[in-house]
This record gives structure tokens, C-alpha cells and sequence, in this order.
């Protein structure tokens, strides 16, 4: 038993993700006030290399495995591991990688499953959760039962930390060694790359979102101008997605991304509540649409009814103009 | 074997009990939004000859029932509810336990979810149960497939998809972009009444209340809503060069450019 915090640190293209250095400074936070330490559970292509994320707060990495298999089949050695050390909480990134990891330990080891919040504290020794339910309209307090197994698995929405800036330090790396099992079973046969860069909106502080509204993929020209201007990236609701306009990586809402920018301006988004519960925690709202009924007017900060395509284009210029470019 | 759950509708006005469960009789309830397209991607498995049959299974008070009626109607040959008075309030860990206990007894090749529910959201379940029953688990499919002794997902990746294999049998889940979801015909309605669905007790799948602890290994100590945020500001009536500069005067009070 130890007030040790662990996190679910996911590599790609040899270096850790955006949800991974989150959580190392998230995982810091919460375990320094409890006196213990962030333990970093690393997985996927450069684990190898979790030394590094000493920088981003853990204090120890255990690699579960370096190469580009299903996330889920690392359960088994994340599962040792977590036996071993017993942290109070893993924190997991709520994304299909770390949820389907995240449930599998939930299966395996029998435990508390928080998620996917907004907020954790540690009060008194004990994992207080905030989560919206219930399409939000309800936040929720969670915590586990008396008795119940360590650590409490909680799924963190992106965002909800803030990564350590010009830290320094390196993790003492271990390996875990587990057979997979029958969670090893899944292998990934075929890799599509898209031929052109997708941004990551987990990752945007600005997000210009393109709706039905936007009516063609050629619609998001000038939003991407905007984009560009502001220093953000395009984002899209679902509608825009299926109709082929952009990518699905692109897709904001309960089956795509959970955004929690600085600036979100929808244009031509209705903002139906599936949308609106991957951007409802944007600190600023924006929304362009000309219909006046449009839902997104009752929660947007800044509610503007009109044509987004006389509005978008003048609006860049008008940006660029009051930032000297 | 299509994992379903009945949850309030997404617009219906939602409460709390006193000890802060999801008062379930309170709100219109239907088949989990999500979890439609699960029943789609399997009813299209079946028409390809790809599958022989499907099944639908739910976890959930009495009522549940009817959600299992109506994915009935939309096709599938048969349904099985798991209800016990022991069950209500169950948490993720509870729900697979009793999931893949059910699953177990079915012994299906692919036991199939949405990729989330409406109310909770975790997606925790897939995984739990694929770990519950020793059994690989193929999750966020944009596509299923089965190809005799292999099922295959094409799933999305941070720019571009990857196709997933696993021999079966295999717990899987499907995203949204499956395909739209049927509407059930008069036709199908009538039929769904005259197919088969058995109900199961806890003891009946060989649980005991004492196996789930009282059902969830969290519970939530407060339920509030959420802050009211300021009211909007709107723009209505006035030229696009006016709109504009009322918006960039916004955006530099915000510090946003």
C-alpha cells in the first residue's frame, strides 16, 4: 500500500503522447500532497525511452511494452505491476486506447472505475472523482467504497491537467514481463496512415468547427483561414464528418473528441447535445449560425446570427489586421 | 450476442434518488443510442450469411425488457434480460461481471457492444468483460467483419485506421460509423412479439449478491448541477462588418487576439 499515483503512459512515433505528459504532471500533483510519487505504466512505440518522462513528473516508469500492439494487450503486465505496487489511483487517459485498457484492469482486478472526469482530488486518503453525467446536466461526486480493491481506475478527459513546462529529471525505468494471455490475441494486420497530416484538437488551444451549415468539404476554406489566423485548428461536428467534408479524426462530440480549448467558435454547428458534450468545457464560445433558434445560442458565450459565409472571411482579415499581420 | 442498455432518453428531464442512483423510472427510457448501431452492424453480419443468428442481452431492472422487445423488432432471434433486485446501481465492474457471466452461459462467437453509453460513458465494459472472459477484445470498429474463424475491426487511429484481428471467439465493440441503425417495421414489431426471451435471476448465471459486493465498488457521495454560466450575448440584425467588429472586440476583451 503506498500513496504512490500511477498513470497510463502512451507512446507513439517514439515519444510520449499530449494524454501521457498530462497525467505525469497530474499524477505529481496528486501524489506529492499525499507524499508519495508518480509511477508511470509506459506502452507503445519509444516506451523504451520512459526515462524522459522524468521531466514531466513521474518518478519511476515501468515498461509494459515498446511495440505498436493493441493497447489492450498490455492488461496482463499492467495488471502484475499494479498488484505489486498497489498506488492509490491510476489515473488513465480517456481515449479508446486507455479505456480499453483501463476496463480490461477493471475486469482483472476487480476495481473502482471513475470516468471519464474532469476533476480528481485525493481528501484524506481517499480518490474524490467530479464527473459530468447525464449529457451534463449533472456533476457527480464520486468515491470508492469502503473495502474496495486499489488502485481506483479513473478515466482523465484531456485537458484536465496541464503539462510540466522545462522540467527536468529522469525516471528509474523497469520493465514488466507478463504473458499477455488471451488479451494478446488481437494484433493489428493492416496500417493506414492518411496521406495528409491530421491535427490533433486534443492538443489546440483555438478550435475553429465547421457544422452542416458549412455544406461542402470546399465550405471549410475559409474556415481554415480563420484557423490559421487565430493560431487554432479545424474542428468538425459529426454531421460534417459522415457527409465526408473532413476526416473523423476531426470530429468533435460524444463520438469523437473531447476538446476543452481556450476559444471554440462553431460555425454552422446547431450544437446538438451530442456535439455540445465534447465542447462544453471550452473556456470561451463563439457561435456563428443563421439560424437564431439554433440550440447552440443558449450556451454559447457569444451568439452571432448571421451568413458565416459573408462573416468568416472578413473576420480573418479583421484578426489579422488588430494582430499586425 | 448484442449487449444492449436501457437508458433515459437523451432529452428527457433526468433526477437523482435519495441515495443518488439515476432514477430510472423517472425518465422516458429507450434502447442506449449507441449501442443501435452494435444491433445494426450484427443484423447486417447476418444478412451477409456471415453469422447464423442473433441475440440480444441486457442487464437491468424489468423494464428493461421492453428495450430488448424493441432491438427484437428490429431483427435478431431472440433475447435474455438479467434482472435482480441485487443489480440496481451496479458499476462498470459489476455490469461486465454479470455481462460476462451471462456471456459465458450464451457462449457466443461475438458478443458485441456500443462504444458507450449515453448516461455513463466510460466505455470501461468492453475491456472489462473481453478480461472477464479470457477473450480478446476487437473495440471502436467503424467496421466489423467475420470471416470464418477470424473477426477483423477497422478502427480509427490519430490520422489515418488500422484493421484489428482476433480469432474468435472475440468480445467487440462498434463506433457510429457503422451505418445507420434500422427502424423497426410494423412487421418487425409483430414479430418481436412472438420471439423468444428468457429472464435471469443473479443465481441463474451462478452469482451471488456477496460476488458483487453489494453491486459497485464506487459510489457517488454528491449530485449538483452544474454552474449556470453567464447568459449568452447575441448579435442579431446587423451587417456582416458590424458582426465582425463586435466579434474581434469580444475577442481582444478575452485576451484572444
Amino acid at each position: 500500500m503506498s500513496s504512490d499515483i500511477a498513470f497510463l503512459a502512451e507512446f507513439a512515433n517514439g515519444a510520449p503522447t499530449r494524454a501521457a505528459l498530462e497525467l505525469a504532471a497530474g499524477a505529481e500533483e496528486l501524489a506529492g500532497g499525499s507524499g508519495g510519487s508518480a509511477v508511470a505504466l509506459a506502452y507503445g512505440p519509444g516506451a523504451a525511452g520512459a526515462a524522459t518522462l522524468g521531466a514531466a513528473g513521474a518518478s519511476s516508469a515501468v515498461v509494459l511494452g515498446d511495440d505498436a500492439a493493441p493497447a489492450i494487450t498490455h492488461a496482463a503486465a499492467a495488471a502484475a505491476t499494479l498488484r505489486d505496487l498497489a498506488p492509490l489511483a491510476l489515473l488513465a487517459p480517456a481515449t479508446p486506447n486507455g479505456r480499453d485498457l483501463a476496463g480490461a484492469l477493471v475486469g482483472l482486478l476487480g476495481l473502482p472505475a471513475f470516468g471519464p472526469v474532469r476533476a480528481v482530488r485525493i481528501e484524506g486518503g481517499t480518490v474524490r472523482t467530479e464527473q459530468a453525467t447525464l449529457q451534463g446536466t449533472v456533476i457527480t461526486v464520486s468515491e470508492p467504497t469502503e473495502g474496495a480493491g486499489r488502485p481506483a481506475i479513473v478515466l482523465v478527459l484531456p485537458s484536465t491537467f496541464t503539462p510540466r513546462e522545462g522540467g527536468s529529471g529522469t525516471a528509474a525505468v523497469t520493465s514488466a514481463s507478463a504473458a499477455a494471455g488471451p488479451l494478446g490475441a488481437a494484433r493489428i494486420v493492416e496500417s493506414h496512415p492518411a496521406e495528409a497530416a491530421v491535427a490533433n484538437l486534443e492538443e489546440a488551444s483555438i478550435i475553429v468547427a465547421g457544422g452542416r451549415g458549412v455544406g461542402s468539404a470546399d465550405g471549410f476554406a475559409p474556415l481554415h483561414e480563420l484557423a490559421a489566423a487565430l493560431g487554432g485548428a479545424v474542428g468538425a461536428s459529426r454531421a460534417a464528418a459522415d457527409a465526408g467534408w473532413v476526416p473523423y479524426q476531426l470530429q468533435i462530440g460524444q463520438t469523437g473528441k473531447v476538446v476543452k480549448p481556450a476559444l471554440y467558435v462553431g460555425c454552422g454547428i446547431s450544437g446538438a447535445i451530442q456535439h455540445r458534450v465534447g465542447m462544453q468545457t471550452a473556456e470561451s464560445v463563439l457561435a456563428i449560425n443563421k439560424d437564431p433558434d439554433a440550440p447552440i445560442g443558449e450556451f454559447a458565450d457569444l451568439f452571432v446570427v448571421g451568413d458565416l459565409f459573408a462573416i468568416v472571411p472578413k473576420l480573418t482579415a479583421e484578426v489579422r489586421r488588430r494582430k499586425g499581420r | 450476442m448484442v449487449c444492449i442498455k436501457q437508458v433515459p432518453a437523451t432529452t428527457a428531464p433526468k433526477r437523482y434518488t435519495a441515495d443518488l442512483r439515476l432514477d430510472r423510472a423517472a425518465a422516458e427510457a429507450v434502447i442506449n443510442p449507441l449501442d443501435e448501431y452494435a444491433i445494426e452492424q450484427a443484423l447486417r453480419l447476418q444478412e451477409s450469411g456471415a453469422i447464423e443468428s442473433v441475440g440480444f442481452l441486457s442487464m437491468g431492472p424489468e423494464q428493461a425488457g421492453e428495450a430488448l422487445r424493441r432491438a427484437l423488432a428490429m431483427g435478431g432471434d431472440d433475447a435474455t434480460l438479467v434482472t435482480d433486485p441485487d443489480l440496481g446501481g451496479a458499476d462498470a465492474w459489476a455490469t461486465a461481471r454479470v455481462l460476462a457471466a451471462a456471456l459465458d452461459k450464451l457462449a457466443p462467437d461475438v458478443s458485441l457492444m456500443g462504444m458507450a453509453s449515453d448516461d455513463a460513458r466510460g466505455s470501461l465494459v468492453p475491456g472489462a468483460v473481453a478480461a472477464l472472459r479470457g477473450m480478446p477484445l476487437l473495440s471502436y470498429g467503424s467496421e466489423l467483419r467475420i470471416d470464418g474463424s477470424v473477426a477483423r475491426v477497422r478502427r480509427l487511429t490519430a490520422d489515418g485506421f488500422d484493421v484489428v484481428e482476433a480469432p474468435l471467439p472475440v468480445v467487440a465493440s462498434v463506433t457510429d460509423q457503422v451505418g445507420e441503425p434500422r427502424y423497426a417495421s410494423l412487421k418487425g414489431i409483430m414479430a418481436a412479439k412472438r420471439k423468444p426471451m428468457e429472464t435471469w435471476s443473479l443465481a441463474d448465471i451462478g452469482l451471488s449478491a456477496d460476488d458483487l459486493h453489494g453491486a459497485a465498488l464506487s459510489r457517488v457521495v454528491e449530485a449538483r448541477k452544474p454552474e449556470a454560466k453567464p447568459p449568452t450575448e447575441r448579435v442579431e440584425g446587423v451587417s456582416a462588418d458590424e458582426a465582425v467588429t463586435r466579434i474581434a472586440d469580444w475577442l481582444a476583451a478575452r485576451k484572444l487576439i
